[in-house]
């Protein structure tokens, strides 16, 4: 392995520069401190577990690297270019996708609408810009049949109707399709049954195969232990570990998640 | 006829054809005369154009409840441009422009002030009533002779074919706006944003521009729906528009749109003004007390709410 300038660990024979770099970010909700000088850097082709309790944070640092929240201090580089303005839209412009358990699909939209939502396909008629309902059709129910999806689901239908396995699988399934960079999924197999569950990560490795970046949020560390490159454990919104997979067994971070509280930031050699 | 059994507006269509049916067995003497026809129109037109602005409004979510004053204020200025000698035409424009400039002051307080749009509009309401008082001192004139035959006039106020002309722009109006709300960008924007705002703005919806729009159109065809008014009727006085505002409310209401957001439709909100002027109209011609109007608003907002929230568990049960 080798180890960065700021002793942060990545895969050896990849000395490229990291896609996303967080620098001493904080953010405080109010008076809350929900975040406290996290650094940590993504790399292009690799799966991150980024795991930790509930309330460690985890949400908090996706929500600002998704231009949803600007930090309160702290810098954030993509591709080595830093973000002054957060904006969701920005975000998504630069190929960055995050899908989250209770945010994502509007339920009074149609299938169709959803898929597009935000760079709806338009044609001219008269010079003016009108929705192309024809494409918006054709294109959501080739991803509804390619994902597996049930072949009763009609992407005109509002997308209320769909189970929430369905759902996720098409959130994840829209992220995939148009070509992005990054995939963020934050805890993106709660309530799903065991085979839509299996099915989402198998999706997780699939998106990393294609070269992408995926930070998979979860708490359950044993899962993620199984798929992901590398884990970063955050608790009371500080890092407490940044480690290669094979650096540590499941069993170990575990313990540290559990002890979080006496567990000291520094980070465990790795050399 | 799957489709037709999910639209929003299926309510009102119901009720429409309910009272077309009732006032034809009861009272077609009364129901198709032209004169009746026409008021009806008339009041259709004014509160339908008031309706559809208010219907972007609560599409997301939000409540407009200044659009009584605003209609007063925009009318009572473009009457006294006109009675100072400014063009129709530049008067019209100069008064579009202040009620485009109501709407973007709702819509900075909302956005910006992080205000609930009920509290904005409020006091709107209050401050824009309180301002035609202490602009005119409680006394205005109406829109001089020699302006109301002008093409101007006529083309807001007149008639084409017999038809009021303020009617057809409803028409023309509305189908616009249900054009924009189901096959454009904006307008999938729009209900993505009543429908789940923090999921639109995931997706990179602009939300504020979203809103500000929504809120602009609203005053826009509140200051229209006055002057559609006074070209055709040039009484006024101070107290032009009050209590419009919930009327409006309720037209859009009983018209299927839901006041979480999000689902609606602009035939819903023109089927919905007409529903209540027609029934004005008739309890008017009744020789009932005009009052009971007001009571029978209340009525039929309750029905119509009842009957829409039953078809829409309907519709989620069965798929
Ligand atoms: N909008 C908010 N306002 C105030 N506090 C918040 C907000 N969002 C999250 N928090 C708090 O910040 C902490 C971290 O939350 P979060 O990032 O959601 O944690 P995680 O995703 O790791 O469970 C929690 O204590 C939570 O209560
Ligand atoms: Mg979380």
């Amino acid at each position: 392995m080798i180890t960065g300038s700021d002793g942060q660990s990545r895969p050896a024979g990849s000395p490229k520069k990291p896609l996303i770099s967080i620098k001493n970010v904080g953010l405080s909700y109010g008076n809350f401190q929900a975040l406290t000088d996290v650094s940590v850097d993504f790399y292009q082709g690799e799966l991150v577990g980024l795991v930790g309790d509930n309330g460690a944070g985890k949400t908090t640092l996706i929500r600002i690297i998704s231009g949803i929240i600007p930090p309160t201090s702290g810098e954030v580089y993509f591709d080595g270019e830093r973000i002054i303005k957060f904006h969701p839209k920005k975000a998504i412009d630069l190929g960055l996708e995050c899908i989250q358990q209770a945010i994502g699909l509007c339920d009074n939209l149609s299938v169709g609408r959803n898929y597009f939502l935000g760079r709806e396909p338009v044609r001219r008629i008269l010079g003016l810009p009108f929705l192309d309902k024809k494409k918006i059709r054709e294109a959501s129910a080739k991803v509804v049949h390619d994902f597996g999806l049930r072949d009763s689901v009609d992407v005109d239908d509002e997308i209320a109707l769909l189970s929430g396995g369905e759902k996720q699988t098409f959130k994840i399934a829209r992220a995939v399709t148009f070509r992005n960079r990054v995939i963020i999924m934050d805890e993106p197999t709660n309530h799903l049954s065991v085979r839509e569950r299996t099915r989402v990560n198998e999706l997780a490795v699939q998106l990393k195969q294609q070269g992408l970046l995926v930070i998979y949020i979860t708490h359950d560390i044993f899962q993620i232990h199984r798929i992901a490159d590398r884990i970063v454990i955050l608790e009371n919104g500080r890092k407490v570990t940044d480690v290669p997979r094979d650096a540590m067994s499941a069993e170990a971070l575990e313990g540290i998640i559990r002890d979080g509280s006496r567990t000291s930031t520094k980070e465990p050699k790795v050399s | 006829m799957r489709k037709l059994l999910k639209r929003p507006d299926l309510g009102i269509i119901i009720g429409c054809l309910f009272i077309f049916a009732l006032f034809t067995l009861y009272d077609p003497a009364q129901w198709f005369n032209w004169g009746t026809v026409s008021n009806i129109g008339e009041y259709t037109a004014i509160l339908g154009l008031l309706a559809i602005g208010q219907s972007f409004v609560v599409l997301i979510r939000e409540i407009d409840l200044s659009v009584g004053s605003v209609y007063g204020i925009v009318g009572i200025a473009f009457v006294g441009l006109e009675n100072n000698n400014v063009s129709d035409v530049l008067a019209f424009v100069l008064a579009m422009l202040l009620a485009l400039l109501v709407g973007l002051v709702n819509a900075a307080l909302v956005i910006r002030g992080k205000l609930s749009s009920m509290i904005v509009t409020l006091g709107g309401l209050f401050f824009y009533r309180g301002l035609i008082y202490i602009i005119t001192h409680g006394a205005v004139t109406g829109v001089p002779q020699a302006v109301r035959q002008n093409w101007f006039a006529q083309l807001l106020g007149g008639h084409s074919l017999r038809i009021q002309n303020g009617f057809l722009l409803l028409l023309i109006l509305g189908f616009l706006c249900a054009v924009t709300l189901h096959e454009t960008r904006f307008g999938n924007h729009l209900l993505a944003l009543g429908g789940d705002p923090a999921s639109a703005e995931s997706r990179g919806v602009p939300l504020g521009k979203v809103r500000t729009i929504a809120f602009a159109l609203c005053s826009l065809f509140a200051g229209l729906s006055a002057i559609v008014t006074l070209t055709n009727d040039p009484e006024t006085s101070v107290s032009l528009g009050t209590g419009m505002e919930l009327e409006a409310i309720a037209a859009v209401v009983v018209g299927g749109t839901l006041l979480t957001g999000g689902r609606g439709t602009m035939l819903g909100t023109i089927l919905g003004s007409f529903f209540l002027t027609a029934v004005r109209s008739e309890i008017i011609a009744l020789g009932a007390p005009p009052s009971w109007y007001v009571s029978f608003v209340g009525i039929a907002l309750l029905t119509l709410v009842t009957i829409n929230t039953l078809l829409l568990k309907r519709l989620r049960i069965s798929g």
